[in-house]
């Protein structure tokens, strides 16, 4: 199976943020906003993973 | 909160109207097609997903399940940003075998019209449910806003606009295949709408409830219980099913493959959307909480899943809660005619078809048009009717999970499609059978019941989830790995599955040309349908008409079960095709077709990488090493099919690798045929000067050839053969004019021989002459004696000039440099000229200033008169004029040969100064002459120049050559 090496990066990347963001989210005082924040950092990672994508026609 | 009901309806058909209008101005092509076609447009399109679930379903999802509500948008956005693994591969297979829906996806797969057909009854008794969730939730919230009405009214009224807008934007008559940009950009203008609708009342619940963001905090911390309920989030129970369903719903759910595979612009658009959805998605599920708090501060008693609709009138801002409903209509509305479109297509293709098919003599297209037309108009009526089975009590959220479940059974097929070929129709449906049924006992039944189905998703939904999809797991493994799969399927396994290349061999067809193609289609599909078909694939992979070649009847055999797949299905297509266009042989499997395995890798090679990539980059250069070869390269198969035209190949015969590949060696113009066919024929492995005839000039062709050997199938001897040819015309031409040369040359060392030999008897007789000339008195004897010296003389003269004239054509380097006379030069060309029987006709005439003298090799300037003498007259007609020219341009001598012949044509002007450069017939030139008078020039320091036509009237050719002057008193000095 073949899997691109910039989604292997995007999964480690949501991986490691997965890790590292549920305490900082759950944190009582902490934002409400703050899953949508980790979010929108996902999803520019993921911009910038796809970014060549268009070359790749099977 | 009491809005008038004409406020709702008026509200409701002047957004819908406004749909009908933005699909109309764009099936009219008044907006462009760059902004049609524009990847967010496709992004916007796909946020058809977020239906009333995510509008009005998350508010509630959040009360219970706090940050858990964002499981769906977490599912939905990881099968986007994964899309490699799963959209990409699924959106080439659709693409190219115009698979327009999941049940005409596994039909094609797993080779089953059985597969399709359960297939769409499973999406469609799972997808009623949530057409009647949105028809619900539209009325409801109609209801809301306006309690006086009668709530059914609603729901029957937007019902009958839904229908309307689906059949006349839905439903082509362009043959039902083509793109619906309108209908296209309608979905992604609603898409826009309900996002722009739910971030202002989520900003409006901010600002309008609590005044600002720290309002909100200030509340929030007045409320430790719903912090804390929202942090503390289940994330090993509902999170993850939530995820997986709405991961799986990306593929399963008819309307996300509908827009996903079918509304698709290209890879582009998918990779745009693979962050671009995501991001819709993030969008939308911001405002969730500040719009639920609002709604509990509000203290209102509305469900909560209504409070994007209630909070505008409890803080009284009304014109909030029409613009949330108007979002809410959207977010239904989209959702409702996409899936009816989707499920009309399936039902048709995998319900109707297979049991009642159009006959020959029918419209075929206007046949299926009204069918379309009639189960879209069906489908809506009967989410209409379901809306009113479940009861009241029943929350939207349960009716949506039922909904989702049911597609999660198709996950292990999907995947199977794409990473594991042993999977079989057997183990597929026995999988999907065995998990619809708990789904169905445990789930949809207590829906439809009056059993209580909010106590049995309480006892635990996500336990019935689970243990219907690993039912469905284990019973799809085991039966896959212990029953056969036929041929077919494997067929299908391996044009599906990512990690094979092999391919079915080649193999012929009954069918030979398109026109038989259309004979044998005419039967199903009726003459006019077959025609159009034909023409249609034809177009599409632009074959000509006439086009006979094995190669392309298979291409269009493929295009043509293709497009019919787009038409009536993967199953009614593969019967039609294999019924009507049968192969000629039973092809093997497991063998290789080869052209079809170099694009797969071409296409693929940008993911190989490592010992692949290796392999692939060697393989590149052997190719590339075959078709830049000098030599002509042809291999052809056992069946004579040529794989292999290399460039080489192609210029000598001047035919062109694409029209070749893939014909048969029997399909070859002549000479072609005759020539590789009595090669192959031929015992030897070697044809040395094979001579043959090619535009009425003769070529001279040396040929090889080898068998290739066989490496996988010990049964067959070879794989085909390899034929090298080696075009020597050129090299046969050379040889011929240096065997030319070399015979001149022995004559001109014969003649020297023979005048060096005539000379001696020759000054004998001038000896005699002119003693009798000194010693006798008589007059008529002294006349006579001076005839004889006059014309020994003469004879001397042109002797001299012949021994002069073979000297030099010896390999002399040195040149004398001496003071050459230009007119006693022309004189003794003159008279060496004259010597030529064939110059006997030849009128030459001199015109030299007598002041014109060069310093140089008197006998190599005269070696070069001649030549361009003989030149001159070889292109005159008989008795043509020959006109030597010498004049004095101040330090410049010119000369000029100027003759009254057919001139020399431009294309070849360039060339005639080349070695053995010739337009003469074979024998008659060398083609030496004027690259010797070339080089003869520049080393005596002047230069050439070729005027042609020498005269636009009467053509003609000037050659000037120029020396520098020789003046005695320069020297003098």
């Amino acid at each position: 199976m073949y899997i691109p090496r910039s989604i292997l990066v995007l999964l480690l990347i949501i991986y490691l943020l997965f890790l590292l963001s549920v305490d900082w989210i759950n944190q009582s005082a902490g934002g409400w906003y703050r899953p949508f924040f980790v979010g929108f950092i996902v999803i520019l990672v993921a911009s910038w993973s796809h970014r060549e994508q268009d070359s790749d026609e099977f | 909160m009491n809005f008038e009901v004409s406020t709702i309806v008026a509200l409701g058909s002047g957004y819908l109207a406004l749909l009908f209008g933005i699909a109309f101005v764009t099936e009219r092509g008044w907006i462009p097609e760059k902004i049609v076609r524009h990847p967010i447009i496709y992004v916007l399109s796909l946020g058809v997903f977020a239906s009333v679930w995510a509008y009005y379903t998350s508010i509630g999802n959040a009360q219970r399940d706090g940050y858990g509500y964002l499981a769906g948008s977490i599912g939905i956005s990881l099968a986007f940003l994964l899309s490699p693994l799963l959209l990409r591969p699924l959106l080439e297979l659709t693409r190219t075998y115009q698979l327009s829906s999941l049940a005409d996806l596994v039909a094609f797969r797993y080779r089953s019209p059985w597969a399709g057909t359960a297939s769409t009854l499973v999406i469609l008794i799972a997808v009623i449910p949530l057409i009647a969730l949105q028809i619900r939730a539209v009325s409801d919230t109609a209801f809301l806003l306006s309690p006086e009405a009668e709530q059914g009214s609603f729901a029957i009224g937007f019902c009958v606009i839904i229908t309307l807008f689906s059949i006349l934007f839905g439903t082509s008559r362009r043959a039902g295949r083509t793109q619906y940009d309108g209908l296209v950009m309608a979905i992604a203008f609603e898409s826009l709408v309900k996002l722009i609708a739910f971030l202002v009342v989520g900003a409006f619940a901010v600002y309008g409830a609590f005044g600002s963001f720290d309002g909100l905090d200030q509340w929030l911390q007045e409320q430790p219980e719903l912090v804390a309920s929202l942090k503390n989030t289940d994330y090993f129970s509902s999170f993850h099913v939530m995820a997986l369903l709405f991961f799986t719903a990306a593929v399963a759910m008819p309307h996300m493959f509908y827009v996903t595979f079918t509304g698709n612009n290209g890879q582009r658009a998918l990779s745009f959307a693979s962050w671009g959805l995501p991001l819709y998605f993030l969008l939308l599920s911001l405002p969730v909480l500040p719009i639920l708090w609002a709604g509990l501060q509000s203290g209102s008693s509305v469900q909560v899943e209504y409070f994007p609709v209630i909070i505008g009138a409890a803080y009284e801002a009304p014109l909030i809660s029409l613009l949330a409903y108007l979002g809410g209509l959207s977010a239904a509305s989209g959702l409702i005619i996409v899936i009816t479109l989707a499920l009309s297509n399936m039902c048709l293709n995998h319900l109707i078809l297979p049991i009642y098919q159009p006959k020959a003599n029918e419209d075929i297209y206007r046949w299926l048009l009204w069918k379309r037309r009639t189960l879209i108009t069906a489908i809506i009526w009967l989410g209409f009717l379901f809306h009113y089975l479940p009861s009241e009590q029943i929350s939207i959220q349960v009716i949506g999970i039922v909904a989702f479940t049911a597609c999660l059974q198709f996950m292990p097929g999907i995947v199977a499609i794409l990473y594991w070929p042993v999977a079989n129709k057997k183990g597929f449906l026995w999988g999907l059978g065995a998990g619809v049924l708990i789904w169905f006992l445990f789930l949809m039944l207590p829906l439809l019941s009056d059993t209580d189905p909010l106590a049995l998703v309480s006892v635990n939904w996500r336990e019935i989830t689970a243990l219907s999809l690993i039912t469905n797991c284990v019973l799809f493994v085991a039966v896959s790995l212990f029953s056969t799969s036929s041929d077919a399927e494997r067929s299908s396994a391996d044009i599906c599955t990512l990690d094979t290349i092999k391919r079915r061999k080649r193999s012929g067809l009954v069918a030979k040309s398109p026109r038989d193609f259309i004979k044998s289609l005419s039967k199903p599909l009726g003459g006019k349908t077959a025609n159009r078909e034909v023409a249609r694939a034809l177009k599409d992979l632009k074959i000509d008409q006439n086009d006979r070649r094995p190669y392309a009847m298979q291409q269009l055999r493929g295009k043509l079960e293709a497009n019919l797949s787009g038409l009536l299905g993967p199953s009614i297509a593969r019967e039609i095709i294999d019924g009507y266009l049968p192969y000629s042989i039973v092809s093997e499997h497991g063998s290789s077709d080869l052209n079809v395995i170099e694009n797969r890798i071409e296409a693929y090679r940008s993911n190989l990488s490592g010992m692949a990539a290796d392999l692939d980059n060697l393989r590149r250069y052997h190719r590339q090493i075959l078709l830049d070869l000098p030599l002509g390269v042809c291999s052809l198969s056992t069946d004579n099919e040529v794989i292999m035209w290399n460039r080489a190949m192609e210029q000598f015969t001047q035919l062109d690798s694409a029209n070749v590949v893939g014909s048969q060696l029997i399909d070859l113009s002549d000479p072609w045929l005759s020539l590789f066919a009595n090669f192959i024929d031929d015992d030897a492995n070697h044809s040395y000067k094979y001579v043959f005839e090619l535009d009425d000039q003769k070529r001279t062709v040396n040929l090889h050839k080898a068998l290739i050997e066989q490496t996988s199938n010990p049964d067959s001897i070879h794989e085909g053969v390899i034929i090298l040819l080696e075009d020597i015309t050129e090299m046969e031409i050379l040889e011929a004019g240096l065997t030319h040369s070399e015979r001149l040359a022995s004559i001109g060392r014969l003649a020297a021989g023979v005048a060096h030999e005539i000379g001696n008897p020759i000054t004998g007789i001038a000896c005699l002459a002119q003693t009798i000339r000194d010693e006798y008195d008589d007059k008529e004897l002294l006349n006579l004696a001076e005839q004889i010296i006059e014309q020994t003389d003469r004879t001397s003269t042109i002797l001299k000039s012949l021994v002069n004239f073979a000297h030099a054509g010896t390999n002399k380097t040195q040149y004398v440099s001496e003071i050459v006379t230009i007119s006693e030069c022309m004189a003794q060309a003159q008279t060496l000229v004259s010597l030529d029987r064939k110059s006997k006709e030849l009128s030459l005439r001199i015109d030299c200033d007598p002041d014109a003298k060069v310093l140089g090799d008197s006998q190599r300037l005269l070696q070069v008169l001649i030549n361009l003498i003989n030149n001159a007259r070889d292109a005159s007609q008989a008795n043509g004029e020959v006109l030597l020219q010498a004049r004095v341009l101040g330090e410049i001598v010119e000369i000029a040969v100027v003759d009254e012949g057919i001139g020399i044509p431009l294309a070849i002007k360039d060339r005639v100064f080349d070695p053995f450069f010739t337009t003469k017939e074979a024998g008659e030139g060398t083609g030496l002459g004027l690259s010797l008078v070339f080089s003869i020039i520049e080393d005596l320091g002047g230069d050439i120049d070729i005027i042609s036509p020498a005269n636009e009237d009467t053509g003609g050719t000037r050659v000037l050559l120029r020396f520098p002057c020789y003046h005695s008193d320069s020297v003098t000095h």
